[in-house]
């Protein structure tokens, strides 16, 4: 056992043993007791300069450069996953200093799941080097760095070398090196710098925010925007960085690591935020992300110009399907087949039928290209106003989700839309000849519009994220599909007998339509909680309530006007509860104040009380109301949590949402079978003070006091 | 029955209840371990579950890895294992290399090297899938688990505080798994409950991401 232990130990010592090294002018001696050549290297190292020579009390940059086998990778300050950044050890006459290494922007390097940051091909590494005052001209001085590095394929080899690099001390400044010099400036450029960018990082559900707003971030192309943290623990390196863009700059979402594990956050996440071409050095402490940082969506990817036109083409044909499917919407159909009853009354002047019908598709193409057009204005000055459009913002898949839900009501009937539209409308559809066929035309797309969200949804949101072109080509395949039938029937009169007549089946279809509105609705409110989290669902759910009562009291309303009664009170109310519970969706909440949280531990409590803090628990459930309103109303406000700062309360909850032994014997200790309950131990070893069920600021602070009085 | 011993075997009933199919949860500090089932050097099929009530010590481990060496090497790793083992702790070093990459192990060469190495661990697992690691998120060789009697991990991390592959960084090196198992031992909630993990990387089969 021994035996073999030194064995082993002695081939580990072997393989570390300094081989012959690549240095700029004397090559370290290598061990005449050596017999076998060293392994091959993976990294030719050296150590150059960018100057010739060095003044007295000047700095100049030394650098370590690294010249890398093809399919291996060194590591930068924070190697990722895995893996050793490269160090240098100096050893300089006295007074002489070297200072740390300047890293450059690292590349990201994936490793099957895992990722690391670091180098491949040819890095420079810069380190400044300062000369002391009394260094003396005409001497010549030896810089030794003993450079230990790890170098990674497949497999892991660390490298160590020792390098030496023979500068003279000249009088004045001398002339920059001509092979290093511009080189090891351009990375000294290059090398990412605190730029005046202002960055907060929150602490998500089961990810972290990383908001960072500045000027150098205005206007800048983002969508190879990532962060490269200088400490390990702070994010989980191998998920992908989602970015969310916004007038003043950025936010990045980002995986949890272990920093953020048991409860804890780390104070600050430093590193580096790349975009592409830049990269500049940011320190983000705790806090709210500010509005400037979000809102215009993740980053429009130029690319994509092949894929696009396959997806265009995919896109136009299925918005020709959708434009065919609309005709069948109960809304559209019954003016449809009295246009189309109309039409037959031309009899046998076909010649008048085609122009009608013709007439009639360009009613609706131009129509549905006056939208296209409306939404291209829309989605650019939104683009300025700082709207998003897509599904990133949890606004506005809140929205959406509340639109989808008061569609579905309205399909399945509890209030109308668009009759007076319609009315309207009709009038002018009315008029024979072709402008009576082009208005209807106009008018079927109009009055098509509350039925076609399931159709056009998809085609919309996709438009609007392609060119303007694509958008209009989408559009216009939707005019088309939908004006097909009647151009159809308008040139082939014996279709006309065959279509279904309008009658209740039209409603019993609407009705069944509501169905998969419903289900879009459930979806999106799923897709919110991944975003955003249980409380904003909660939030979402509480306007879904108040839309179904806006849209119940508009029907009411709706029906009165039908019977000649008093129906403002209703409308108007139905108006505001609309416009309240859309804007409860959209408001920004302020998120209170943020209380540092430890899980409880009966443990966790007796060393808190060892230490001589008070202690605070909460034992609380998700499904206890009266716990939630305690939450919101006492503990996450700001009077409360200053005065646990003040006086260093530890803050533990105990959260009995699923079955816990040991949190529900604690309750039965305190004579109590369920929750909430508020423990507060004082600074004086005795026994806790129970705290009333409901709880005020006022309480909450008044107990703290008197708990740390003692 | 007295309250202690209920609760023990509410909590071991909690175990054999999470074991199965948690596969593809993450791990997380302080949660039920991820269960898992894998064949051992010996050819036996091992579960998280048939530890129950034990602490549990989990150690990703590559044979070709320097840092594993390191601490191989210089008999740390062997030694830290018999005094583990010695107090009742169960000690499972793991292998998720790939078949097609350094460091995988099949029964006979996973028997080789724990003759070789002089390895004090209960078991050595195979996972050449790489599903327990996955559920683990194991990122490093060597990268440290511990599993308390109730079946929550109570430290997560590397092995100590000197991540580098120079065996004379040893000396002088915190240790957070012994440090880890004194704090289980005397009852004491872990200290330092999570630390960097450093090493070479696992070497999953292929860019599949945990979970």
């Amino acid at each position: 056992m021994r035996f073999l232990t030194g064995v082993i130990l002695t081939l580990a010592l072997a393989l570390n043993v300094p081989s012959l090294a690549f240095a700029q002018s004397s090559p370290a001696q290598s061990s005449p007791a050596q017999s076998s050549p060293p392994p091959a290297k993976h990294v030719r190292a050296e150590l150059v300069s960018d100057r010739s020579g060095i003044a007295p009390g000047e700095t100049i940059h030394l650098a370590l450069r690294q010249e890398i086998q093809k399919g291996w990778h060194t590591y930068w300050r924070n190697s990722g996953d895995s893996g050793e950044p490269t160090q240098i050890k100096w050893t300089l006459p006295s007074d002489w200093q070297a200072g740390p290494i300047v890293w450059p922007t690292p590349q990201r390097i994936p490793v099957g799941p895992l990722m690391n940051y670091g180098y491949e091909g040819a890095v420079l590494l810069p380190v400044a080097l300062s000369a002391p005052a009394s260094a003396k001209p005409g001497d010549k001085i030896t810089i030794g760095a003993k450079v230990s590095l790890l170098v990674c394929a497949d497999v892991c080899v660390p490298e160590d070398d020792t390098l030496s690099l023979s500068l003279p001390v000249t009088a004045s400044a001398g002339p920059a090196d001509q092979k290093w010099g511009p080189a090891i400036a351009d990375a000294l450029t290059k090398a990412p710098k605190p730029q005046g960018l202002v960055a907060v990082f929150q602490s998500r559900a089961s990810n972290v925010a990383l908001a960072v707003t500045g000027s150098a971030l205005k206007g800048a192309d983002l969508k190879d925007a990532y962060f490269y943290p200088f400490e390990s623990t702070v994010i989980d390196h191998a998920k992908p960085q989602a970015i969310e863009r916004g007038p003043d700059g950025l936010t990045l979402t980002l995986a949890a690591g272990y920093g953020f594990q048991g409860g804890k956050s780390p104070p600050a996440m430093a590193g580096v935020l790349s975009i592409g071409s830049r990269a500049f050095e940011i320190s983000a402490s705790p806090g709210a992300p500010p509005p400037g940082a979000s809102g215009l969506g993740p980053p429009v990817s130029a690319k994509g110009a092949d894929g696009a036109d396959l997806g265009l083409v995919a896109a136009a044909t299925f918005a020709f399907l959708g434009g065919l499917i609309l005709n069948l919407m109960p809304c559209v159909f019954p003016i449809l087949a009295m246009k189309a009853a109309s039409l037959a009354g031309h009899g046998g002047e076909s010649a008048a039928a085609k122009r009608q019908g013709l007439a009639f598709a360009a009613g609706c193409v131009v129509t549905f290209l006056l939208l296209a057009l409306g939404l291209i204005v829309l989605k650019g000055a939104g683009a300025a106003i700082g709207w998003g459009f897509q599904l990133q913002s949890p606004s506005v898949v809140g929205v959406l989700a509340l639109l989808m839900l008061a569609v579905a009501l309205n399909l399945s009937g509890l209030f109308e839309v668009g009759t007076s539209l319609q009315g309207t409308g009709a009038s002018l559809a009315g008029r024979q000849g072709l402008a009576g066929a082009f208005f209807t035309g106009a008018l079927a797309v109009v009055v098509a519009a509350p039925c076609t969200a399931p159709f056009m949804g998809p085609a919309l949101g996709w438009a609007l994220t392609q060119t303007s072109l694509a958008a209009l080509t989408v559009f216009l395949a939707l005019g088309v599909g939908f004006a097909a039938p009647f151009v159809l029937v308008a040139y082939v009169p014996g279709l006309l007998s065959r279509l279904p007549k309008p009658g209740p089946w039209m409603e019993v279809f609407r009705k069944a339509l509501a169905f998969p509105m419903y289900g879009a609705a459930a979806w999106l409110a799923w897709v919110l909680a991944q975003q955003a989290g249980a409380d904003d669902l909660a939030k979402l759910f509480a306007a879904a309530v108040i839309v179904a009562l806006a849209g119940w009291l508009a029907g009411l309303g709706q029906r009165r006007v039908a019977m000649g009664e008093k129906h403002l009170v209703m409308t108007s109310a139905a108006g505001l509860l609309a416009i309240l519970a859309f804007g409860a969706v959209v408001w920004p909440q302020d998120k209170g104040a943020e209380l540092n949280v430890e899980p409880y531990s009966p443990a966790r409590v007796a060393e808190l009380r060892g230490q001589g803090r008070p202690v605070f628990v909460n034992y609380t459930a998700a499904w206890c109301v009266s716990c939630q309103v305690n939450d919101k109303v006492a503990l996450s406000t700001h009077p409360v949590s200053s005065a646990f700062a003040r006086h260093k309360v530890a803050y533990l909850k105990a959260d009995w949402t699923k079955r816990d032994a040991t949190i529900a014997a604690e309750l039965a200790n305190h004579g109590r079978a369920g929750v909430p309950l508020y423990l507060l131990y004082g600074t004086n070893g005795s026994e806790a003070t129970i705290l009333p069920s409901i709880l005020t600021p006022d309480i909450v602070v008044k107990a703290v006091e008197a708990a740390d009085k003692h | 029955m007295s309250v202690m011993s209920r609760r023990t075997m509410l909590a071991m009933t909690g175990v054999v209840g999470f074991a199965p199919g948690l596969a593809k949860a993450s791990a997380m500090l302080g949660e039920p371990a991820p269960g898992f089932e894998a064949l051992d050097a010996d050819g036996r099929t091992r579960s998280l579950s048939e530890f129950a009530g034990k602490t549990v010590v989990l150690e990703w481990t590559s044979s070709d890895c320097p840092y594993c060496a390191k601490h191989y090497g210089s008999g740390n790793m062997q030694a830290l294992q018999r005094k583990a083992v010695k107090s009742g702790v169960v000690w499972l070093t793991i292998s998720s290399s790939a078949p097609d990459r350094e460091g995988y192990f099949t029964p006979n060469t996973a028997r080789a090297w724990r003759t070789k190495v002089g390895s004090h661990a209960s078991a050595i697992l195979l996972d050449g899938d790489g599903k327990i690691g996955r559920a683990y998120g194991a990122r490093a060789t060597p990268h440290m688990f511990i599993i308390d009697g109730s079946g929550r991990i109570v430290y997560m991390g590397g092995i100590d505080n000197r991540p580098y592959a120079d065996p004379a960084s040893l000396k002088g090196a915190k240790n957070y798994v012994a440090n880890a198992l004194a704090d289980l031992k005397a009852g004491r909630p872990v200290a330092e409950p999570i630390s960097p993990p450093y090493g070479c990387s696992v070497r999953y089969a292929s860019a599949g991401s945990f979970q």
